[in-house]
């Protein structure tokens, strides 16, 4: 038997999602994790199983409290030009990161990103009525934007070129 | 220095040289599904190791052997704690094992696909 846990697990995996969204999946040591979280190591160890362990947790938290409501406020978007609104000013940090960092060469962070970006690429579809190929186009500008950081100018461009594809759509 | 390979569904552990007679192991086998994960962890070497039996712990040197910390069983095998790797077990004489091994980035990915 070992010393029961003496942590909140849901405070800390919480606090993963922020460390690892902030310094990404290599930049978080143990010891990091240790001392941010407080949590002892051992009981990290015998909670999450290994540092991927906890970071999948983490994962699959940052998509339950973050991608599903942005999914759940897309599947409400009147027209494109609020679903770039949405897409861009939502809290995608470890998501995207994980896309380019974990997802490569990782299986199951890569079924996750892709699992989540496709609910956000139906969510579209199904609140615009557009085809979900270009809802996926969409998405993939709105995330571009999102990246290059500057979604204020970018995207009041792209959503000028948006309105008339509502029209035809609709 | 350990040597970490994967024999069908188990995970081996090779303890080389004279580490053997401090660990009093000269090799571990594990089946997969008892492997929990592994991970790269410098900083263990600095946190507390708890009792030994048997085994050999000179700070700083070496810590080798069987050690029990918390109700917990841990084998230890770790000179240079830079190259420290923790691979956690479930239903197993040991809760989890600390081994030194080459190239901990490799012994780490080598056990986590394994276990996909």
């Amino acid at each position: 038997m070992g010393r029961p846990r003496a942590f909140d697990e849901d405070e800390v995996v919480r606090a993963a999602v922020g460390l690892f969204a902030g310094h990404a999946y290599d930049g978080v040591s143990i010891d990091d994790l240790v001392t941010r979280l407080g949590v002892h190591r051992n009981s990290l160890y015998k909670t999450f199983g290994s540092k991927r362990g906890l970071y999948l947790v983490a994962l699959r938290r940052h998509l339950a409290d973050d991608i599903r409501p942005l999914t759940d406020a897309l599947a409400a978007a009147p027209d494109a030009a609020a679903v770039l609104r949405l897409v861009t000013s939502a809290d995608l940090g470890l998501l995207l990161l994980a896309a380019v960092e974990r997802a490569p060469v990782d299986e199951e962070v890569a079924a996750e990103v892709t699992a989540a970006l496709g609910t956000v690429d139906q969510a579209i579809a199904d609140a615009l009525g557009i085809p979900a190929v270009l809802a996926a186009a969409l998405t993939a500008s709105a995330l571009g934007i999102l990246l290059r950081g500057n979604p204020d100018g970018v995207g009041a461009a792209l959503t000028r070129r948006l309105d008339p594809l509502d029209s035809k759509e609709n | 220095m350990a040597l970490v390979h994967i024999d069908g569904d188990d995970l081996v552990v090779v303890i080389e040289g004279l580490n053997k007679l401090w660990a009093f192991k000269s090799s571990l086998t594990i089946p997969l599904v008892n492997v929990r994960g592994a991970t790269a962890d410098p900083g263990i070497a600095a946190d507390p190791k708890g009792i030994r039996a048997p085994g050999a712990h000179v700070p700083g040197v070496i810590t080798a052997g069987t050690f029990h910390l918390d109700g917990e069983k841990i084998f230890w095998d770790v000179r240079d704690p830079a190259k420290a790797v923790v691979i956690e077990l479930a239903d197993e004489q040991y809760s989890r094992i600390v081994i030194q091994v080459d190239d901990p980035r490799a012994t780490v990915a080598l056990v986590e696909n394994a276990l996909r």
